[in-house]
């Protein structure tokens, strides 16, 4: 394995700060469970403008907020029911990456506030400012999802972040906020990534598509209550597959850095995405989905467009949720590489290598098994990139470096259409992009 | 008689303005729902009056010619010519008036819903009338959620208040900074 194109890691380790949020974090599953059994819409709505009143506060302590807002003749006190939002401005990915760090408010001095990077998977990199509670937000919401999938956490459970990125990145760290249990993270590119997870015995596990294939081709493994996959292409295949060799839930959810969780698709119907309301509201009958933030934050998020494709509605779903569902989500456009033996990975896997480019500036096209061209807008001293590149292909399974041509292009050819599609193959496979 | 301010906003976007007012026109439109209510309405000197107390930003004519806007596009007139007393004075009245819509421009009150609606609440304010199916306490209620008037001093209070905490905390690193060289002391 190549490690050398791991990115370099900051782990946190002041685990002893997760604990005095314990009672925000079980606040917020309650949240959560009480506002999926409100039958009624307009009770759910008053809900919900009531946490309106926080989005005000946040607004006008934001400088980006505050001039936008001016420019256009509104001010926060505007904003009274979820009915006004369609009358305020939507704020793009771009503009955020502009416009970042006056996007915030002023963090509180003793907040402990981090910057974070997305990875540009779904368009160009965007610096995000988290506070504590944001970064511990997953946690509070994974609460949430083990009431829905009915596990019960025995004391100091343990949770694995299973990961397939050729990176192979791997630690260890308490995890106060969930009764006193560890987080590993675990990679399965290292020789011992089984007798890690036989040893771990994780009751939780978060993965990706690409992770999950890993571990159904396992034996012998531990049966975790509760497995968890980042709203990547999760193909039917997939899906019968882990049915056969994994007999617990998986849940499926929708997240972005921006924002934190959104939704989680339903355990009973396929392609539906249950809406994490009230810690976030989706703009319902839109083509995309258009989020803005109903939970305290430094970052107060007001019709942010993630530049995903869907449609939500009011729903009263078989599986006893009630409230609001994503339906049509097209997040990424699915795409599988293959491998010189066959095999068929997630050409998102690769994302993070081109972290500091934007996706509409390469396009990275599988021509033959062992042909790749990567298409560059500015193609100066790809040395470096051409390297990582590389290192990450043979971590995904070419073990010879594959052939790898780097063509400069202009930024217009790239472009095809609103979603960026910046991985290609010519290799005809169900569900692809060609 | 009520202001129905739901209908006059259904009417006004039914008869959107295509090209503005000449100033003499909106003026003239403006008196004659005076004249309506048997009122007199503002001299001419009464109007030089009013413009040159104008401190908007040169906004005055543009409010002028907004409100004739509403006054021949919707039922605004008929109900105010209604709702208008006898003993009201034209001049103190506008006078009023402009002052409370002071930061609205006329495109403001033409694409933006919020500030249409505080415009005609607060006309409605200025005539001492009162709006349709509302108790004048949740009318007034109302009117201060929308007025921009008092978000703008709060926003550029929040933004002085904002910048003096930046400059706070910039200092207090100086002076940290300066603790730990003066610490140190001198080596070579």
């Amino acid at each position: 394995m190549d490690a050398r194109v791991a990115p370099r890691a900051n782990i946190r380790r002041d685990t002893a700060s997760q604990r005095p949020h314990v009672p925000w974090a079980e606040s917020i599953a309650a949240g959560l469970s009480r506002l999926a059994a409100v039958p009624r819409e307009d009770e759910a709505r008053a809900l919900l403008d009531a946490r309106l009143e926080w989005l005000r506060g946040a607004l006008l302590a934001s400088p980006y907020y505050v001039r936008r807002l001016q420019q256009v003749g509104l001010h926060p006190g505007d904003l009274q029911s979820l009915q006004d939002l369609r009358h305020f401005p939507t704020l793009e990915r771009t503009g955020l990456a502009l416009h970042w760090g006056e996007v915030s408010a002023l963090p509180s001095e003793d907040e402990g506030c981090v910057v974070v990077r997305s990875s540009g998977s779904t368009g160009e990199p965007v610096r995000v400012v988290r506070d504590r509670r944001d970064c511990l937000h997953m946690w509070a919401v994974l609460r949430f999802w083990l009431e829905r999938a009915e596990v019960a956490l025995p004391p100091r459970p343990r949770v694995v972040l299973l990961d397939a990125l050729p990176g192979g990145l791997e630690y260890s760290v308490r995890l106060p906020i969930l009764q006193d249990g560890a987080l590993h993270r675990v990679s399965v590119l290292r020789g011992d990534a089984r007798e890690r997870l036989r040893r771990v015995s994780p009751t939780v596990v978060f993965s990706d598509p690409e992770g999950l294939r890993w571990w159904a081709e396992q034996d012998g493994l531990p049966v975790p209550g509760l497995v968890l996959s980042s709203a990547q292409h999760l193909s039917e295949a997939l899906r019968e597959r882990l049915a056969r060799v994994l007999p617990v839930p998986v849940l499926n959810y929708y997240a972005t850095t921006e924002t934190g969780p959104l939704a989680w698709e339903c355990f009973r119907s396929t392609g539906h995405f249950h809406v994490l309301a009230p810690d976030v509201w989706l703009e319902p009958d839109q083509d995309e989905v258009v989020v803005t933030r109903l939970r305290p934050s430094v970052l107060p998020l007001l019709r942010y467009r993630p530049a995903d494709a869907g449609t939500v509605r009011r729903d009263a779903c078989a599986c006893g949720f009630q409230g609001w569902t994503l339906e049509g989500f097209g997040g990424r456009g699915a795409c599988g590489f293959t491998t010189p033996t066959g095999r068929s990975v997630d050409a998102w896997a690769l994302a993070w290598v081109f972290k500091h480019h934007a996706l509409r500036a390469f396009r990275l096209t599988q021509l033959a098994p062992t042909h790749f061209e990567l298409e560059l807008v500015d193609a100066t001293e790809p040395g470096p990139l051409r390297e990582r590149l590389t290192g990450a292909l043979r971590n995904l399974g070419w073990s010879d470096a594959p052939r790898l041509d780097v063509r400069a292009v202009s930024g217009d050819s790239l472009v095809t259409g609103t979603k960026p599609l910046p991985f290609r193959t010519r290799i005809p496979r169900e569900g692809n992009h060609t | 008689m009520d202001f129905d301010i739901k209908h006059i906003r259904k009417q006004l976007a039914d008869t959107p303005l295509v090209s503005p007012y000449p100033h003499d026109l909106s003026v003239a439109i403006i008196c004659d729902t005076f004249r309506l209510a048997n009122l007199r309405p503002p001299s001419r000197q009464d109007w030089t009056v009013l413009e040159q107390r104008d401190r908007g930003a040169g906004l005055w004519k543009e409010q002028v010619m907004m409100l004739a806007h509403l006054l021949t596009a919707t039922e605004l007139r008929a109900t105010t010519a209604a709702t208008l007393r006898p003993n009201m004075d034209a001049t103190t009245l506008l006078q009023r008036f402009f002052t409370e819509v002071e930061p609205l421009t006329a495109e403001m009150i033409r694409s933006n819903v919020f500030r249409l609606e505080e415009f005609l609440r607060k006309w409605v304010h200025a005539v001492e009338g009162r709006v349709k199916d509302e108790a004048p306490q949740q009318s007034a209620a109302r009117l201060k959620q929308l007025d921009y008037r008092t978000a703008l001093q709060e926003m550029q209070r929040a933004d002085e208040a904002r910048k003096q905490e930046v400059e706070r905390r910039k200092q207090e690193l100086q002076e940290a900074a300066l603790r730990a060289t003066e610490a140190r002391g001198w080596r070579e």
